[in-house]
């Protein structure tokens, strides 16, 4: 990894995305003076705590009060500091969103917030830390910057781009359990380009997160079982969205489902929706997520299969688009 | 009267609708034919004999223009009508049969269709053109003519072709010699249809890609198979070699039947 960080490929078997990036933000204190840390009581849950034990003068924990938490984090960012605020995402995300909204975003301030526990990853503790919204309501802010990792790698891979990332970032994170699945960080993450992660031609599968790994296997599955060509793109950056790739995705496949462990209403499968509209061209679409309704408790792999976000669930979902018309078919007597 | 076999059903419909449809880059594209049937107007028939009913199609030429008919048309100028399904056959295929022919009475235009079907040899395998455009029109009438032929092989309900387009989804297979010479294959749940030129509305799931005519011309001849094509580099793939395979397996299949 460039930059002498001392975050290794070990770490990500034995570490949670979390605790790689309170790794990694001390790494990169190290290096970057002008790196503050945040967080509101939560430090040891969100692994912030790391920095703060590293770098105590320079963490700053604001209390269970996360509207402060963020109107400091935007008074240190216009006194020329990169604050670092660590939360869980249902609090980031809906407690705080006038500050991020007004304080943040609006002035276009280098804020890096960091969301853990987000979608349904924290299923067991009940709806009020379930965070199946914060990507819809983050990415409608202008200036925002919003990314989802898939593992820990990318987390590490995530954090470093982000300092450089001029403006708001929102990186949103699980509880913590979630399994590896790059090998290691050099598979050419930029913010705002997705990874192609399967090359194929029959449908593409555009996920983000948790996702990214049972769409991988899926993908795998189908082709060794039924033949089928799937690609799947890592979509990590939700905002900018990577266009190009889901436009090379429509023309080249024109089959496509997006999956993500958020509501279907305003996340990825929106962007993705919104990009696909704009194109103009015709193309099967489904979006696999949380629907129109409050997350059921309970532990998170279940909630998976229960959503059809695992590999089960993609497989049934591709057969189930693999099957959809969506232009009118035409003469297939009529040849030359 | 005889009842051709479904293999000689197959292969007729072959030579009907897959072969007699490339004629028409012979009049487009030779320009001593283009000359020649400029201000034709006609019909010729090609029909066989069979229960319980016969086979053929009719070559109509209209100023320069040209389409084939399937089935038996009203009143044409010149009819070829053989004793059974397998006689025509034969004579597509270059083997001796003698049809009956009707419309001697205009000897003509009878003349400017035997040479259009003398042209017609160019596609047989032992022609051998040495002309860098007869060699270009080969590998184009070639091409053109196996992608139909896919296609009607499975239209003609082939067992093993129709197992092996009933199980895909959508998907192209596009053949590319250069920027005149494309040509692909659409298959989608058992459905196919053939095409000219490039497939534009999604990316080819196997796309062959010659370096040229001089590149496919080998292939082409049977004077070397794919693998070798790729190695020596006439010849690039993308996307899965297995369908790549199934391709040339069918491709295969389909000259055993007609020659």
């Amino acid at each position: 990894m460039s930059e002498g960080l001392t975050w290794t490929v070990y770490d990500a078997d034995t570490m949670t995305q979390a605790e790689i990036y309170g790794q990694v933000l001390c790494d990169l204190g190290e290096m970057h003076p002008e790196i503050v840390g945040l967080s509101a009581d939560l430090a040891k849950s969100t692994k912030i705590g790391r920095f703060g034990d590293r770098f105590p003068e320079r963490f700053f924990n604001a209390g269970i009060a996360e509207q402060n938490l963020f109107g400091m984090a935007a008074g240190l960012a216009k006194a020329g500091l990169v604050p670092f605020v660590s939360t869980m995402a249902a609090f980031a995300s809906m407690r705080a969103a006038e500050q991020v909204r007004t304080d943040i975003c609006y002035q276009n301030l280098n804020v890096k917030i960091i969301a853990t526990h987000a979608g349904a990853s924290f299923g067991q503790a009940g709806t009020t830390h379930h965070c199946t919204e914060d990507i819809a309501i983050m990415r409608s802010f202008a200036n925002m910057c919003v990314i989802v990792p898939a593992d820990g790698v990318e987390m590490a891979n995530a954090v470093k781009a982000c300092i450089s990332w001029p403006g708001p970032v929102y990186i949103r994170i699980g509880r913590g359990f979630e399994p590896r699945f790059y090998p290691n960080e050099d598979y050419g993450f930029s913010i705002g380009k997705a990874v192609k992660v399967a090359d194929g031609t029959d449908i593409t599968l555009i996920c983000c997160g948790v996702t990214v790994l049972p769409c991988a296997e899926a993908a795998r599955i189908l082709k060794e079982q039924e033949g089928l060509s799937v690609r799947v793109l890592n979509m990590h950056t939700i905002k900018p969205l990577d266009e190009k790739a889901v436009e090379e995705a429509i023309a080249d496949t024109r089959r496509i489902i997006t999956f993500e462990e958020h509501t279907v209403l305003g996340g990825l499968g929106s962007a993705v929706a919104d990009c696909i509209a704009a194109s103009g061209k015709g193309c099967a679409f489904k979006k696999v997520g949380i629907s129109d309704c409050f997350c059921e408790v309970g532990y998170p792999e279940d909630l998976y299969t229960h959503y059809k976000l695992d590999t089960d669930g993609v497989i049934e979902t591709v057969r189930e688009v693999m099957k959809m018309d969506f232009e009118e078919d035409e003469d297939w007597e009529d040849e030359v | 009267m005889a009842q051709a076999t479904q293999r000689e059903l197959l292969a007729a419909r072959i030579f009907l609708r897959a072969v007699l449809p490339v004629i028409k880059v012979l009049l487009t594209e030779d320009p001593a034919f283009k000359k020649r049937f400029a201000k034709v107007n006609a019909k010729v028939q090609f029909l066989a004999k069979n229960e319980p009913a016969d086979v053929g199609a009719c070559l109509v030429f209209e100023n320069g223009d040209f389409r084939v008919e399937q089935g038996i048309c009203n009143s044409p100028d010149i009819s070829f009508v053989f004793r059974n399904v397998s006689r025509m056959n034969a004579m597509f295929a270059g083997k001796p049969a003698i049809p009956w022919i009707s419309g001697l009475t205009k000897p003509g235009l009878l003349i400017k269709v035997f040479s259009l079907l003398m042209g017609l040899m160019i596609l047989m395998p032992n022609a051998r053109p040495k002309d860098p455009a007869k060699r270009r029109l080969k590998v184009k009438m070639t091409f053109y003519m196996i992608t139909t032929a896919l296609s009607q092989y499975n239209k003609g309900r082939d067992p093993e072709m129709v197992k092996w387009t009933s199980r895909q989804p959508e998907r192209i297979y596009q053949i590319t010699v250069d920027d005149g010479i494309a040509a692909y294959l659409r298959v989608k749940a058992g459905k196919t249809k053939a095409g000219r030129g490039t497939y534009t509305k999604r990316r080819p799931f196997l796309h062959m890609r010659f370096n040229g005519v001089e590149g496919a011309f080998p292939i082409v001849m049977n004077d070397i198979d794919m693998v070798t094509a790729v190695r020596q580099g006439h010849l690039s793939v993308e996307g899965s070699p297995e369908y790549g395979a199934n391709i040339g397996d069918f491709m295969m299949r389909i000259q055993n039947l007609i020659t």
